[in-house]
């Protein structure tokens, strides 16, 4: 059921990188790549570092050694308004939505980085900023009609179930139009439905747009189904890099979900 | 009876509209980092005190002639980015970002030009439109001062700290405008006139009073608020202000830079905090006290709600008129009925109206529903 696709180009290349908060090595010597236009999944044990090895691709945390190396260009630092407008997007484990404001609103500030009408007009709403604002509300509603959020399109998201929030912070992230979607447990938390949804989401955005998504989830049965290569982390350290069938007979990785002693 | 108490409501309106402006001061900065900004008091004493000192007859008390030259390589350098600006908005459509080194030449330049200027000129009262936007741009940098050196290292901190840094920001605004421009009692002078005005003269016996520097007061506080509210509600800025305000890792995530936010809602808020200053400055002259209205502020904000723009318009309308009529038709019934000796009830009503908004309605008339997901 699996589909085999192969993939040439490297987007993005994580080399050595190592990550500690005082004392605590939460990443220790990770490499790995991820393919342009692949899904690729990241899982691990509960504290793995898995979270923590998304933050320093988005730039949240700046990794103590080793470089990341994005399209082409070699960085040991980044900050995430920077990595966002290199066309990284993100939606994060607990929902980092804007809770004041509407589901059309929270998926027009992934517009942002887009609207580059200045100042000027801003502050006089008319000319250029009011045209631009029509043309990326177009751009928005399209997501919203692909996501089939529709309904809710006014309610203030802090009023939304769980699942429909996760939902649209993915249509946040993909407002930008990312190269790079990085997706922390976008299914966590969600009934059989709602994951059958998501994963259908998560397919055709790879599918329609092509766009590169690598992503963390706890559900073995849609990594298998869904990504194309997987890496496995267990206390910070690399044990498993593969196809889902390869992970699947690794005997490092079945002794790290079982708890074998270290 | 009508006739006074139109009086009495139209002058506390327009008390009102003050107490607006101070409120919109501190909704700004509320709406963007969650901070009630304990120094926008403070910034409305500095704003004033420069302006004051910028613009005064130098009648013996000394300002020297480095502050003159200070301000004005300022004003030089914000007049060399605004003329940059324009260039790359009007001219050069579409054009890159700027350049660091590109925008340091800018800004030494406009810096020496100004400041040059300045020494040639002397020290000496600056007509009103230079001061102003000279005093614009110092609260400009103030605000880049602000960010750089306390806001940005508490990116992520609760509240309540960053509570406490701008309760030391006030102390140290406090002093430092004195320092810099002394601590007399300053005036200043818009050129309004100042005999008040009669209106509905043949309505009314004897007219309705009203003073030419309220109405003119009312009419900047209007314009500001119509431009922030469309500003904050309408615009990408004013979203990606919301968006800060929701959830600081989001926000960044989709690719707003924090500083620059921060930035953008200090420097606006301290042009609110100049448009107050001067209006309290040219009604009551410019003194410390000045930085007490602050606290007038709080009832305000709490009637209209800590996040709205309106609200705080609408709060400060409320408390001015409120104040006003307790004072001069509540009193009298008190000392009658009561025996009390009366008066003084301008100074609790606004306080105990919050009081009582807490009670019923805590986000106040147009703040946002608080929703709890439990």
């Amino acid at each position: 059921m699996k589909r085999s696709r192969v993939f040439n180009e490297v987007l993005l290349a994580v080399e050595n990188i190592s990550l500690s908060f005082g004392g605590v090595k939460a990443l220790s010597d990770i490499s790995f790549d991820i393919a342009k236009g692949e899904i690729r999944a990241i899982i691990g044990p509960n504290g793995a570092g898995k979270s923590s090895m998304l933050n320093c691709i988005n730039g949240f945390y700046h990794p103590q050694q080793g470089a990341i190396t994005y399209k082409g260009v070699r960085r040991s630092q980044m900050r995430p308004h920077e990595a966002a407008e290199q066309g990284i997007a993100r939606t994060f484990q607990n929902i980092a939505l804007f809770r004041g404001m509407s589901t059309l609103d929270n998926i027009m500030t992934g517009r942002n980085l887009r609207m580059k009408t200045g100042l000027f007009w801003q502050a006089l709403h008319i000319g250029p900023a009011a045209r631009e604002e029509i043309e990326h509300r177009q751009a928005v509603e399209k997501i919203i009609d692909f996501l089939e959020i529709q309904h809710i399109r006014k309610v203030p998201v802090g009023q939304l179930p769980y699942g429909l929030q996760k939902r649209v912070e993915l249509g946040r992230a993909l407002a930008a139009q990312p190269e790079l979607l990085l997706l922390d447990e976008p299914m966590a938390g969600m009934n059989i439905e709602e994951k059958q949804d998501m994963c259908r989401f998560v397919l055709d955005v790879n599918d329609e747009f092509g766009t590169t998504i690598c992503l963390i989830e706890h559900d073995m049965g849609v990594v298998m189904d869904i990504s194309d290569r997987v890496v496995v982390l267990d206390y910070g350290k690399k044990i498993g890099d593969g196809v889902p069938d390869e992970i699947k007979g690794n005997q490092a990785v079945i002794d790290a979900y079982l708890g074998v002693s270290h | 009876m009508l006739g006074p108490f139109l009086e009495t409501l139209i002058g506390g309106l327009l008390t009102g509209v003050l107490y607006s402006l101070v409120a919109l001061g501190f909704v700004l900065i509320f709406k963007a980092s969650g901070v009630f900004n304990f120094a926008q008091g403070a910034m409305v004493l500095f704003a004033a005190l420069t302006l004051a000192r910028l613009t005064g007859e130098i009648d013996g008390r000394e300002v020297h002639l480095a502050n003159f030259v200070v301000a004005a390589a300022i004003l030089g350098t914000a007049l060399a980015f605004i003329a940059w600006y324009a260039w790359r908005e009007f001219v050069a459509r579409g054009g890159g970002p700027a350049e660091g080194q590109r925008m340091a030449i800018l800004a030494a330049v406009g810096a020496l030009i100004g400041g040059a200027v300045a020494w040639f000129y002397g020290k000496g009262a600056w007509p009103l439109w230079v001061a102003l936007p000279a005093t614009a741009a110092i609260m400009g940098v103030l605000a880049y001062a602000i960010e750089r050196l306390v806001l940005r290292h508490l990116v992520n901190q609760e509240g309540i700290i960053l509570f406490m840094a701008t309760l030391g920001i006030a102390y140290f605004l406090d002093g430092f405008g004195q320092t810099l421009w002394g601590s007399d009692i300053y005036k200043i002078n818009l050129g309004l006139p100042k005999d008040p005005i009669f209106l509905f003269e043949n309505v009314f016996p004897g007219g309705l009073l009203v003073e030419p520097g309220d109405l003119v007061a009312a009419l900047i506080a209007g314009l500001l608020v119509v431009v922030l509210a469309i500003f904050f509600q309408k615009t990408r800025i004013g979203r990606a202000l919301r968006a800060v305000a929701d959830d600081h890792a989001a926000a960044q995530s989709v690719g707003i830079p924090l500083n620059t936010i921060w930035l953008i809602v200090w420097t606006v808020s301290g042009f609110v905090a100049l448009a107050a200053g001067v209006i309290w400055g040219a009604k009551l002259g410019v003194q410390f006290s000045i930085s007490l209205i602050a606290l007038k502020a709080l009832p305000v904000l709490i009637l209209g709600g800590f996040t709205s723009v309106p609200g705080a318009i609408v709060g400060g309308l409320i408390i001015g008129a409120g104040e006003k009529l307790s004072e001069v038709f509540l009193a009298p019934i008190l000392v009658k009925q009561f025996d009390l000796a009366g008066g003084g009830i301008e100074n609790w009503f606004a306080y105990m109206l919050a009081l009582i908004f807490l009670l019923f309605r805590p986000q106040g008339l147009f703040g946002e529903r608080i929703i709890e997901r439990v």
